[in-house]
């Protein structure tokens, strides 16, 4: 079970990171263009909606399969 | 709606009495005091994580910074505020591993237990200093000049600041750091609730949420893409904004310090995306207001904008839930920042508990003091100052990383390292330093050469080690 929660606690790491990545290439932030709306939304604050919402999903995913817990917390 | 500001007002303070009264005793120990006894449950966590985070800068400096720079405000904070929580359960886990081991008074002593030199602490200590000051007093003179607004004739914007102020230091000083942790929770539920009835009358003056793009397209339709019309959101100056936002609970002692007083690991992680799901839903209407003021009030100053849209354009029990929030959203906010730098100052002294307590109460009235004659001096800048003060304090964020991460002590030469960042990035604020060289911000630079020169200091320490 920890073998496979570290594996999917990398996992998570890694979409993060590529997510990150992307975040700040012309994918997300094309320079100029609003275009095409989404829902009425310009496009890059569509999908960096979408992105942060998918960081924060990550985030409680990551919560449940973070290796760390209170019994090595206090091993310390 | 005067009327209702009384009502609004009455209750806000009935709850702080409760909540000082509720943490009050008149026989705390110091850690109980300044850190709230370190049993703070994962809700209560979460909101006053929030509530440290999303304050005055929020409410007033985002959406003024869509009205002016557009929708790539949003990776600036939202974008950034989600990589930060993911980092949180990483950097939150090894930092509470730490805090057991070195018996945690503060980030500051932390680091001096930790690099055995109190220089890791001195360093800590003054970047705190010198960047939250200015950013606590922008937060006070932002909100003092919006109440002058919303009771002319009454105080004038100083008369303002001197009552937050003296009300902030009351309350610290009566209830500790659980008092403060009830009135963040207070505030971060207002400011959600206030903040979206605004975002929802700013999105039905024009009908729906692609009608509010629609009309800000036909005004200004650079504000609908990046770098935005005065070009600020380029990708540098966003990617530099999110590695100081992401180093906020590193570098930030008053955000730090919620990591370690919240009872248990499995708390702290709910914490961690709970305050995700709260950035996304707080930062999202200020979306609207922006649009709106951009639309409505696109030469305003932002004072003049903030007191239109949040006030005047409001009905009046919206209005005065506004003034009420905003006056929440200072004072716990400020109160977060002022008591983390006197629990800074108190975990580098030693000697009698009773002695060092007492300086730290005294402390507490210096750093009010500095902050409110700060409050007199500072711009409305408010969203770009605090872009200042997350950058100046990540330069410290090597010599954090590296003790929470090591298990001997980390060497000293990463303090060295970090404090000469620290000093290059004020020269740049001060101008004696360009803000970007060979084409790259200095920020980044100097991130890049932290990055490298820690990394290298270790390889260093540790071939030695083995020679």
């Amino acid at each position: 079970m920890l073998q496979r929660n570290k594996l999917y606690w990398k996992i998570c790491i890694a979409i993060v990171l590529a997510i990150v990545v992307l975040g700040y290439t012309p994918l997300l932030i094309p320079g100029g263009k609003y275009q095409p709306m989404i829902l009425g939304v310009p496009y890059s604050l569509a999908i960096g909606f979408l992105a942060t919402v998918l960081l924060v999903v990550l985030t409680f995913i990551g919560s449940r399969v973070h290796p760390g817990s209170d019994r090595k917390e206090d091993e310390s | 709606m005067r009327t209702w500001i009384y009502i609004f007002f009455g209750i806000f303070f009935l709850l702080l009495a409760l909540a000082s009264w509720k943490s009050y005793r008149r026989n705390r120990s110091a850690e109980e005091f300044m850190l709230a006894g370190k049993s703070i449950g994962s809700i209560l966590g979460f909101l006053t994580f929030s509530a440290a985070l999303f304050s005055a800068f929020t409410f007033m400096g985002m959406p003024d910074f869509f009205r002016n720079h557009g929708i790539g405000a949003w990776t600036f904070l939202a974008f950034s505020d989600g990589v930060m929580v993911f980092f949180i359960l990483w950097f939150g886990y090894l930092l509470r591993k730490k805090a057991k081991e070195h018996n945690f008074q503060g980030v500051a002593g932390l680091m001096v237990s930790s690099y055995r030199t109190k220089w890791a602490g001195v360093a800590m200590f003054a970047s705190a200093f010198i960047f939250l000051i200015p950013y606590v007093a922008i937060q006070i003179r932002g909100i003092s000049i919006f109440l002058e607004a919303a009771f002319p004739g009454m105080l004038p914007s100083w008369g303002w600041a001197l009552f937050m102020v003296f009300m902030m230091l009351v309350y610290a000083e009566i209830g500790g750091l659980k008092a403060i942790v009830y009135s963040d929770a207070i505030q971060g539920l207002i400011l959600l609730l206030v903040i979206w009835l605004i975002g929802a009358t700013s999105i039905a003056a024009f009908g729906n949420v692609g009608d509010v793009f629609a009309a800000v397209e036909k005004v200004n339709a650079d504000l609908l893409s990046t770098p935005g019309p005065k070009g600020l959101f380029s990708w540098q100056f966003l990617l530099g904004s999110m590695i100081a936002v992401v180093m906020i609970p590193v570098t930030q002692p008053q955000l730090t310090t919620r990591l370690v007083i919240v009872k248990n690991l499995a708390s702290m992680k709910k914490m961690a995306y709970a305050v995700g799901f709260f950035a996304i839903l707080v930062i999202t209407p200020t979306i609207f207001i922006g649009m709106y003021g951009a639309v409505k009030y696109p030469d305003a100053s932002a004072s003049e904008f903030l007191s239109q849209a949040l006030l005047f354009d409001q009905a009046a029990p919206v209005a005065a839930l506004a003034i009420v929030g905003l006056f929440a959203a200072c004072l716990s906010t400020t109160n977060a920042q002022i008591f983390a730098l006197g629990n800074e100052l108190r975990s580098l002294m030693q000697g009698e508990e009773k002695k060092v307590m007492r300086i730290t109460r005294v402390s507490l009235l210096f750093f009010a003091a500095v902050v409110f004659l700060f409050s007199t001096l500072m711009s409305d800048q408010l969203a770009l100052l605090a872009r200042v003060s997350f950058t100046g304090t990540a330069m410290m964020a090597p010599i954090v990383l590296l003790a929470v991460i090591s298990k001997m002590p980390p060497p000293k030469g990463v303090i060295v390292l970090s404090s000469l960042a620290l000093i290059t990035y004020l020269l740049s604020l001060a101008g004696f330093v360009p803000e970007t060289l060979g084409g790259l911000r200095l920020d980044l630079w100097l991130y890049l050469v932290l990055f490298a020169g820690t990394l290298l200091i270790v390889l260093v320490k540790k071939s030695l080690k083995t020679t």
